[in-house]
């Protein structure tokens, strides 16, 4: 019986072509991951892209497998703190917030405050710290909205944010400056009103 | 007296004659336009049009959870400005990496290619030349990258409004 | 293979974009972005209404490219657009400009002298320029900014050469007033 299913769960890497392109000793470790990854319930096409991205950029095989090995962990925190319900889509920006600095507390917190799907969220917390915000004030901002704001809001407050980091404002400042203006938290309402550097999302004649 | 005005003038002038950021999904945003109300009322067939709203004009993602973030929208357009380059391949998590499965086509200089996308987070990067990497200049960076090359990511899908 | 490749004109560019090839007009597009961008930026004093503006004019001049009766002078027309786009946008955006980065400042820029310094400057520019005419403010940013000559100018607002230069000189007089002022506050 354990055996049929070993058997079954090996099956997951070994039937997929694409591995293909991974030299021997790569593929076999590599599919030991992604089986590993499946055999617990972890979305494994984001490990089997990881392995694909290394192979196109002429990674070694050690880094490659060091990187999918590494992913397939923060997947699995990712799930602790997300749940079992967690999409893989909300799993993969789950990583990258992870990855920017925010702690498993955050995405449990944002999980408990905000109706999934937190795609969105968790992807706009990671791409304020790439922007250069301080990976507390980032998740301490989207936390702050996730409970109200819409997935566009969150996005047009990005958005704002990166647009004044441009102008020259810290980005720690634009973060609490966008935050305290208020104009991103209310559902249904128009968060460009009296906000010069908002996205333009409008009807127009 | 008259000396000091021409120089702090001339200071404002050449405070004024910098380069100014013009928001790089500007140009998506023209050719979306055009591609709906063409000139003259003539009537053109939706696919050259799009195809041609892939010609942009600067480095740029057509972001879009930045478009339409609203909605669930899977049709992407990716421009490379790289009037060098002898070939340009789009490679991502979307296409295995494979720089034969969205090679981009070029109109002076601008490579564009227009690609499906399910919600999700993916990353991307542009193979200018077949060994060249380029990150996306006009999309958040991938902090997280392994392998050593440059990569961008696009987040596609959010909950209604 | 692309590569050195010449640079088609303006007027190649309509002359494709008016046989079909909307693709042509992406090359326009991206020809003059920035530098019809910095002028409606400095014109109009706020960024998202000036993106506006811009992205207006594109597609204005796209949908009348008929009407554009010397492609090889696209960008003076396309200007000609612009000018006209941002005089109805104008004043209503000015007062706006730059509140953020006040607050930015009030924040923690404290610690960063140089930082500091240069907003304060761009913030005084920009603070004398919303305080011009807007008629003086266009004249000014088009010959000086811009760097068009009398003449063009001339065509694209409509005003004398003389008036022109009558608006210049009193708007390099009012701007070195104004940041004088700035100074001592």
């Amino acid at each position: 019986m354990m055996l049929a299913a070993l058997l079954l769960v090996t099956q997951v890497a070994v039937q997929d072509p694409r591995l293909e392109r991974l030299d021997p000793d790569t593929r076999v470790a590599v599919a030991a991951v992604v089986d590993s990854a499946h055999g617990v319930g972890l979305p494994v096409e984001p490990i089997i892209q990881r392995a694909l991205e290394g192979v196109t950029k002429g990674a070694s095989g050690a880094r490659i497998v060091a990187a999918v090995r590494r992913l397939a962990v923060d997947l699995g925190t990712a799930r602790t703190a997300l749940g079992t319900s967690a999409a893989e889509a909300e799993l993969e920006a789950a990583v990258a917030a992870l990855r920017a600095g925010a702690t498993p507390d955050v995405l449990a917190n944002l999980r408990d405050v905000r109706r999934p799907p937190l795609t969105i969220a968790l992807a706009v917390l990671a791409d304020l710290v790439a922007s250069g915000v301080p990976a507390d004030s980032a998740a301490a901002a989207v936390l702050a909205l996730a409970p109200k704001a819409r997935d566009a809001d969150l996005v047009e407050f990005r958005r704002a944010v990166e647009r004044d980091i441009t102008l020259g404002a810290p980005p720690g400042a634009a973060t609490s400056v966008r935050l305290n203006a208020g104009a991103f938290d209310a559902p249904g309402t128009s968060s460009t009103q009296g906000n010069p550097n908002t996205p333009r999302r409008r009807s127009r004649p | 007296m008259f000396e000091r005005e021409d120089e702090t003038v001339e200071r404002v002038i050449q405070h004024l004659r910098r380069p100014v950021a013009i928001d790089p999904g500007l140009d998506a945003r023209v050719m979306r336009e055009i591609a709906q109300a063409p000139p003259n009322g003539r009537r053109v067939k939706l696919w050259p049009l799009l195809a041609a709203a892939a010609v942009l004009a600067t480095v740029l993602v057509v972001r879009p959870w930045i478009w339409n973030a609203a909605t669930t929208v899977d049709t992407l357009q990716f421009v490379l400005v790289a009037p060098q380059a002898a070939s340009v391949a789009l490679v991502g998590d979307f296409n295995d990496w494979d720089p034969a499965r969205s090679p981009m086509q070029t109109a002076h200089g601008v490579w564009a290619t227009v690609v499906r996308l399910a919600p999700g987070r993916y990353r991307y990067a542009f193979l200018v030349n077949g060994v060249e990497w380029r990150a996306d200049p006009s999309a958040p960076a991938a902090k997280d990258d392994e392998f050593g090359t440059p990569s961008s990511v696009v987040t596609v899908g959010g909950r209604g409004s | 293979m692309g590569i050195n490749s010449v640079e088609p004109s303006d007027a190649e560019l309509v002359r494709r974009v008016r046989t079909g090839d909307t693709g042509a007009y992406g090359a326009l597009v991206s020809r003059y972005r920035d530098r019809l961008g910095r002028y409606a930026v400095h014109m109009i004093g706020d960024r998202e209404d000036a993106e506006e503006a811009l992205q207006d004019s594109f597609v204005r001049a796209y949908r009348s490219l008929a009407r554009c009766d010397d492609p090889a002078r696209f960008g003076a027309w396309l200007y000609g657009i612009l000018v006209n786009r941002c005089r109805t946008t104008g004043a209503r955006a000015a007062r706006r400009r730059r509140t953020f980065v006040h607050d930015a400042q009030a924040l923690d820029l404290a610690a960063h002298a140089d930082q500091a310094d240069r907003l304060d400057w761009t913030d005084a520019v920009d603070r004398a320029l919303a305080r011009l005419a807007p008629d003086y403010r266009e004249a000014f940013l088009l010959k000086h900014v811009q760097d068009l000559e009398y003449e063009e100018i001339a065509e694209l607002t409509g005003a004398g050469v003389s008036a022109l230069k009558m608006r210049v000189k009193r708007a390099r007089e009012q701007l070195q007033k104004y940041l004088r002022e700035a100074e001592h506050v």
